[in-house]
């Protein structure tokens, strides 16, 4: 039996990428009341983003990564635009439902243009160093700092900036915070900007990590939504501890569950959660 | 063509069930199901395990129908006490979580391989027209689920089920047992979901856990949103627009010959998306509204 | 309905085909088409599959129909996509068999797809040849409607176990597979063989598809020390695997289908990570005419598992029909399969010269470019040699041709 660390430090690797999704996810669902399945979809985008950068105009990988957020970013404004805005003030399962619809139209616009086939980036995959008795690879390194840097500045942001505090004001309570002066739709629309620049960083690192093809943010709706209720719908490092948590428990629990049960993890998960707090993590504020 | 169009005929009955049962959550008592796959999928196994086991379909039809609405009935007990949106993900997880099962406890479901040979009922009785036969009977469940559905939704029963969906707490002041009517409504429309099930499977003789993967559940939402929940009307002419828009567009592609296949089925389901992302923005209501005071 | 109106619908509904066909129709104005379906996983897990066996079809029929067609009647395609869904598959063939008329549909790709149009074909009489390899496709009573040119699954077992136990260095094996109808078919068959041969499993493992890194599952794996890796999956999750393998620094052998460590693996991967890979599959016999006229005729044919057998599917069904000389049903191309795929008769590459020798009366014995295409009374590829390759320097090079 290896030693159950490395197990452990799997699960970091896997919760690393999960978190910025799950933070985007776990904003959004806060701050507009419903959750949005068009999130896991923004992974993919963001993925064939880089890849055109990286492929077509040869940029770095560096350079795609930050193109991928900011196009995917864009792209999710405007599907708020869209798709979301008319709807502001309907209940959160009809928003739900027509994010499904978005989700669907974007996995197939994405099909319509690359077709099925998976891809990949022009980068070298490279042997894992050896530290400790535990194998650990340098991209998963990278891609494991460059998620807690985005978390941190995220946080920050919507600890130390004003608008950071007024789309916490208006997350809390979204009547009182319009009263107050707060500018509601400009909030909603830095926050879906950044959220879906976050979700597309996050579709760079999976291509990296794995590989790119239409289907690839879908596999890890479950498991996103088990990070953000886990962490506490709302809560930028709760989705990051949850995104942890729920990565680790999706790596350790293949000692004890079959590998083909992995996405039943992240569901037993959700339930477990919601069994205990009925209205969630951080339900009692809302 | 006849027996093509006897073929899509009997599916959309078999879409038609699911829209019905999604319908009695939904659309009579305001409950999020994100999963209906699952209890199609529990309808349709138990019914074929039992009949390829050699169980006697009238043993067979109803135990499934029960397990399936027994499914509903303990998920809904678990699950309705949530908050709408946490309701959505639950179900839907179910959904993946009950397909991993199929897949994976071979000793019970076969597995990946799935169940085939399941027998088609009276086949020999009705050699040489037994689809005819066979979208009949399909018709006629329909159309008795139909009409129970109806008496149902103009009961007390269907009132309080409304009243529920309208404004819970009113009706809780009321004095009704409001969980206990939810609980109902969800494994009424559980069982349905099975009955959706048997019917599926025992036409196609063979099921296999992939026949039921999430997005089954949202094309049943598809066909009753379309359609114009809260009324049963809506949930059949739904399911008959959503069929023809997805077996319309296989004739467009005959004469349209210079899109490669994948980019035509990506199309395709670009224009799902899309009818789906109009509605709820545009006409939330479907092509058959709700009557107001239609009992 | 009647033949005009048939006629109509199908001049109405089959563009895409008649201009594939239109030389064909200018030589043969008055014969009517024999329409011919296709049934490719476009959508779904099968999507990074179909397009290429469609496009390979294609080419076939291009240049049947260039060639003056059928006994002069040139073939029609009809294309569906049955999304790798089974009820999709079902409406799908229901639309073949009824609307457009077909007398076979070539090229299914899922075993459930393929198990799920079985009956309904069989009861309308139409052909089906697939590349389905789940045991149950060709088992219960189909009375010949129903073949592939995929081997069986445990054929393909006990060949790549004959393999492996030649290498005397692999002494501990562990068996990774994808969860598929075969998986365990196929491992209860490779096991079985080494563990008779003294061989150690050290361990078994199914994974689930569709996940964003299988770390874990090479962690579990690595950890018994194995010698040899047998990695039975598809493309896109063969290269997360491979990937993960690489990282977690094994330097023992990993044996794959070729089917998965093609060359979108390689480009997928990168040539470091694809070094050294065995990987075998039923022999496609690289110098035959019939894969050279197959590789030139489909481009980047030879980067896609399936396409070689596609080709010969619609080649086979061809040859069938011509053999019949008239009549253009699902019935003669069951009856006429065999006669112009086993031997004895003339070896033949090509469906011109198949049909050329026919006509003359002779017997042939088509030799394809996926192998040599001769089929049992159950609809299963006789055993056939095998091919081992390695990776080398980003090429997969052939090593060795094993016999059963």
């Amino acid at each position: 039996m290896p030693p159950i660390a490395q197990y452990v430090f799997n699960g970091v690797v896997t919760g690393g990428i999960l978190a910025l999704p799950a933070v985007a996810f776990s904003l959004l669902w806060r701050l507009l009341r419903f959750p949005n399945f068009a999130v896991s979809t923004y992974l993919t985008v963001g993925a064939y983003v880089a890849l055109v950068l990286n492929h077509g105009v040869r940029a770095s990988i560096e350079l795609a990564w930050l193109g991928a957020l900011v196009v995917t970013g864009a792209l999710a404004l405007l599907v708020d635009r869209i798709a979301f805005r008319p709807m502001r003030d309907r209940r959160p399962f009809s928003l739900a439902i027509a994010s499904i619809g978005v989700a669907f139209v974007l996995e197939n616009v994405v099909r319509f243009v690359w077709g099925n086939d998976f891809r990949s980036y022009d980068v070298p995959v490279t042997r894992g160093m050896s530290v400790a008795g535990l194998r650990i690879g340098r991209d998963q390194l990278l891609i494991l700092g460059v998620a807690v840097v985005l978390m941190a500045l995220a946080q920050a942001f919507l600890l130390r900036t004003r608008l950071g505090i007024a789309m916490r004001a208006t997350a809390d309570n979204p009547r009182l915070a319009a009263v107050k002066g707060v500018p509601t739709e400009r909030v909603i629309a830095l926050a879906t900007l950044g959220g879906g620049g976050l979700a597309g960083g996050a579709g760079v690192f999976l291509g990296l990590d794995a590989s790119i093809d239409p289907l690839m943010g879908g596999g890890l709706i479950i498991s996103v939504f088990a990070a953000a209720i886990l962490g506490g719908i709302g809560s930028a490092p709760g989705a990051l501890a949850g995104a942890l948590i729920v990565g680790i428990m999706e790596e350790v629990g293949m000692l004890v569950v079959p590998p083909t049960y992995k996405t039943a993890i992240g569901f037993t998960i959700i339930l477990a959660v919601l069994l205990v707090r009925p209205t969630g993590l951080a339900g009692a504020r809302s | 063509m006849i027996a093509y169009l006897t073929a899509i005929a009997t599916l959309v009955g078999v879409r038609a069930l699911l829209t019905l049962g999604l319908n009695v959550q939904w659309g009579l008592t305001g409950l999020v199901n994100l999963g209906a796959v699952a209890f199609f999928a529990v309808g349709a196994y138990t019914s074929a395990l039992l009949a390829v086991g050699g169980a006697p379909l009238v043993f067979a039809w109803p135990a499934a129908v029960g397990l399936a609405t027994a499914a509903g009935a303990g998920l809904a007990m678990v699950a309705l006490r949530l908050r709408e949106d946490y309701l959505a993900i639950v179900t839907l997880g179910f959904g993946e979580v009950l397909r991993l099962f199929l897949l994976n406890e071979a000793w019970l479901t076969r597995g990946a391989n799935g169940v085939t040979a399941i027998p088609r009922p009276l086949h020999a009785r009705f050699a040489g027209h037994y689809d005819l036969f066979y979208l009949a009977l399909v018709l006629v469940v329909v159309a008795l689920v139909y009409a129970a559905l109806e008496r149902l939704r103009r009961s007390p029963f269907g009132r309080v089920l409304r009243a529920i969906r309208e404004d819970e707490i009113v009706a809780a002041v009321a004095g009704k047992p409001v969980f206990r009517f939810k609980v109902q409504a969800f494994a009424l429309g559980a069982g349905i979901a099975g009955l959706a099930g048997i019917l599926f499977a025992h036409y196609l003789a063979y099921v296999e856990p992939n026949m039921f993967l999430p997005q089954e559940s949202l094309f049943v939402w598809l066909a009753l949103i379309l359609g114009g929940s809260g009324n049963n009307r809506g949930a059949l002419l739904g399911s008959l627009v959503l069929l023809g828009l997805l077996e319309g567009s296989r004739f467009a592609k005959d004469v349209i010959p210079f899109l490669t296949g994948v980019r035509l089925a990506a199309a395709q389901q670009i224009l799902v998306g899309v009818v789906l992302v109009v509605l709820m923005i545009r006409r939330p209501e479907g092509l058959l509204p709700e009557q107001p005071g239609s009992d | 309905m009647t033949t005009m109106t048939r006629r109509e619908l199908l001049k109405a509904s089959g563009t895409a085909g008649l201009v594939l066909s239109a030389p064909a129709i200018l030589s043969a104005q008055s014969k009517e088409p024999i329409p011919i379906g296709t049934l490719c996983p476009l959508t779904g897990a099968g999507g990074s599959y179909g397009p290429d066996m469609q496009r390979s079809v294609v080419a076939v029929v291009e240049r049947i129909n260039k060639a003056g067609g059928i006994n002069a009647r040139p073939i029609q395609l009809f294309h569906e996509d049955d999304q790798t869904n089974a009820e999709a598959g079902v409406r799908a063939a229901r639309k073949l068999i009824d609307v457009n008329k077909v007398v076979a549909i070539v090229s299914t790709w899922a075993s459930a797809v393929t198990l799920a149009v079985k009956p309904l074909c069989v009861e309308a009489r139409v052909f089906v040849i697939g590349v389905s390899g789940a045991d149950s496709v060709t088992q219960g009573d189909h009375k010949g409607y129903i073949a592939r040119t995929q081997p069986n699954t445990n054929l393909q077992g006990r060949m790549y176990a004959k393999f492996a136990v030649s290498k005397k260095e692999w002494k501990r094996v562990a068996y990774m597979a994808l969860q598929t109808p075969y998986a365990q078919s196929f491992g209860d068959a490779f096991t079985g063989v080494l563990k008779a041969a003294g061989v150690t499993i050290t361990d078994s493992l199914i994974y689930e598809d569709k996940k964003p890194s299988y770390r874990s599952e090479v962690t579990r794996v690595l950890a018994t020390n194995p010698d040899l890796i047998m990695l039975e999956g598809y493309t896109p999750d063969s290269v997360v695997m491979a990937k993960d393998i690489y990282r977690a620094a094994y330097k023992g052998a990993v044996l794959a289908p070729s089917f998965a460590i093609n060359a979108k693996f390689i480009e997928g991967v990168g040539a470091e990570v694809a070094e050294g890979i065995w990987n075998m599959d039923r022999a496609p016999l690289f110098d035959s005419p019939a894969y050279k006229e197959f590789s030139a005729a489909v481009p980047r044919g030879d980067q896609s598992p399936y396409a070689p057998q596609a080709w010969d599917q619609m080649t086979l069904v061809a040859l069938a029909l011509a053999a019949a000389k008239g009549e253009a049903s699902g019935t003669v191309i069951k009856d006429n399969l065999r006669t112009v795929s086993n031997p004895p008769g003339t070896v033949v590459y090509s469906f011109a010269d198949g049909a050329r020798l026919l006509g003359e009366g002779k017997k042939i014995n088509y030799e394809g470019a996926s192998g040599s295409c001769d089929f049992d009374q159950i609809g299963d590829i006789l055993s056939a040699p095998f091919s081992v390759q390695q990776v080398r320097k980003g090429k997969s090079e052939l090593v060795m041709i094993i016999n059963p």
